[in-house]
């Protein structure tokens, strides 16, 4: 028992050990993202001195973790000091998915992180605001930064759509199929991923995807009400487009 | 709840059937207030209009072609395209009490009513005259509104947007991308997802294998 113990203590130090000889061994591999063409703030670059500093602190512990060195530390939260106290700031138009299929992959990446600290930057001026019960300066800034974000997410969705759709012939990321409820409503179940094979987990198996026989006759009854509804809605329409005719005949009513 | 349903709920547009749409918006107190759950109105029937055959837009100048203020021309102010409305900027107004209290008899000012579509008329930049109007293309693909009766163009007023920019006028700020960069094209089509080519330009690499799974 004992001997067991100390052999576990001894691995996990070696662990360590080679963890640690990793990390020296990439020196400046994690510094910094240089933007070439993405550059929003010249004050902001990364300078080379504080980027070292940095990397001696952090190599030791995250060696996986990538940060990018920032010259002005924690006041990166904050607005730049020209817009302290202003009542609007004005900012251009967000990024278009246009102009976003146009970049490369390496762009859309860095540019991520420029969006991601703008927005963290927008957050806590709203925080701040919402503490001195103000109204923040200019809230559409964070409406722009994330729907430019969701443009970008959509367009990298739409790149490994492609690459999948080329590669393995799958249209969805996650698989699925057509299944029934107990109701008899047919809807697209997702797959989720799971550790063990479907006919050892009890849990699953536990689920119902079949319709009992006792309600086939509801749905029946189920069909009659959605054809009913939808015949009642064309009727509904038709008598509208009617009338619209009536009142404005000199305009092509919808057909 | 699930989230599936919360979305779905949130989805769901809270108008009824027979909303009248009026000179407030939607939400705001003053709406609800003209429109109380449950009450009911007599249906207004609205000319169909084309998104794209819409004409009229906020900074036109435009003339009144009846009612109290006919003949007069003025300025766009507002635009209701829900109800076929236009506010011209001091035209057609009649004059109401705000903010009355008990003891205060309110302010006495003149508000504009809305004016229909049918109403107003664009008028010819060249004789200062109202005309109907066209979309056309001119030669460089643009799309412009062309005045029927002498064939000239009527220029679109400028669009503020909604944060009040206007785009002509905008200089580029410290955040902004200058618009040579933001269209310079630099995507090259790889086989390689976004995360494995930020993996190989970062230098980080994965030995670890995922286990077995099952998707079911």
């Amino acid at each position: 028992m004992a001997a067991t113990s100390v052999g576990r203590v001894l691995t996990l130090c070696r662990q360590f050990q080679n963890a640690f000889r990793i990390s020296k061994t990439l020196p400046c591999q994690h510094t910094a993202v240089a933007l070439p063409t993405f550059r929003p703030f010249t004050h902001r670059l990364p300078s080379p001195g504080l980027s070292l500093r940095f990397n001696l602190d952090c190599a030791v512990q995250c060696r996986a973790l990538h940060t990018t060195i920032s010259k002005r530390g924690l006041d990166e939260f904050f607005d730049i000091p020209e817009n302290w106290g202003e009542a609007t700031v004005k900012s251009g138009a967000p990024w278009t998915a246009k102009q976003l299929r146009t970049k490369s992959n390496e762009d859309l990446h860095k540019l991520w992180y420029v969006l991601l600290k703008e927005r963290n930057m927008l957050l806590t001026i709203e925080q701040e605001s919402r503490r001195q019960c103000l109204s923040m300066p200019s809230p559409e800034r964070l409406k722009k930064v994330e729907r430019s974000m969701k443009r970008l997410d959509t367009v990298v969705k739409e790149r490994e759509d492609a690459l999948r759709l080329l590669q393995t012939g799958q249209e969805r990321a996650r698989p699925g199929a057509w299944r029934k409820d107990v109701f008899g409503r047919v809807y697209w179940y997702r797959f989720r991923e799971h550790p063990i094979p479907w006919y050892m987990n009890r849990r699953y198996k536990r689920k119902r995807f079949y319709t009992p026989g006792f309600v086939t006759p509801y749905i029946r009854l189920r069909l009659e009400k959605y054809l009913r509804a939808r015949s009642r809605k064309q009727k509904t329409e038709s008598e509208n487009q009617a009338v619209l005719r009536e009142k404005f005949p000199q305009v092509k009513a919808k057909s | 709840m699930r989230l599936t349903a919360l979305l779905s709920m949130a989805a769901k547009a809270a108008f009824p059937k027979d909303y009248r749409y009026g000179t407030n918006r939607p939400w705001t107190i003053a709406a609800k207030r003209l429109n109380p759950p449950g009450k009911k109105r007599r249906k207004v029937f609205v000319e169909p209009i084309p998104y794209a055959d819409w004409s009229v837009f906020k900074g036109d100048t435009v003339e009144i072609l009846s009612g109290k203020d006919k003949g007069k021309q003025g300025k766009v102010a507002q635009v209701f395209r829900h109800r076929n409305w236009v506010i011209l900027e001091g035209l057609n107004t009649h004059f109401r009490y705000i903010g009355k209290t008990a003891d205060y008899r309110g302010t006495y000012i003149a508000s504009e009513a809305p004016l229909l579509l049918r109403d107003i008329s664009l008028i010819d930049p060249t004789d200062r005259k109202p005309t109907e109007v066209e979309w056309r293309f001119t030669e460089e693909g643009e799309k412009v509104r062309v005045s029927l009766r002498t064939g000239r163009i009527v220029p679109k007023p400028v669009f503020q947007r909604r944060d009040g920019i206007v785009t002509q006028q905008w200089k580029d700020g410290p955040k902004d991308t200058s618009p040579e960069d933001t269209l310079q094209k630099t995507y090259t089509p790889s086989l390689k997802t976004l995360e494995e080519e930020a993996m190989e330009k970062l230098g980080i690499e994965e030995p670890r294998r995922s286990r077995r799974s099952f998707w079911y």
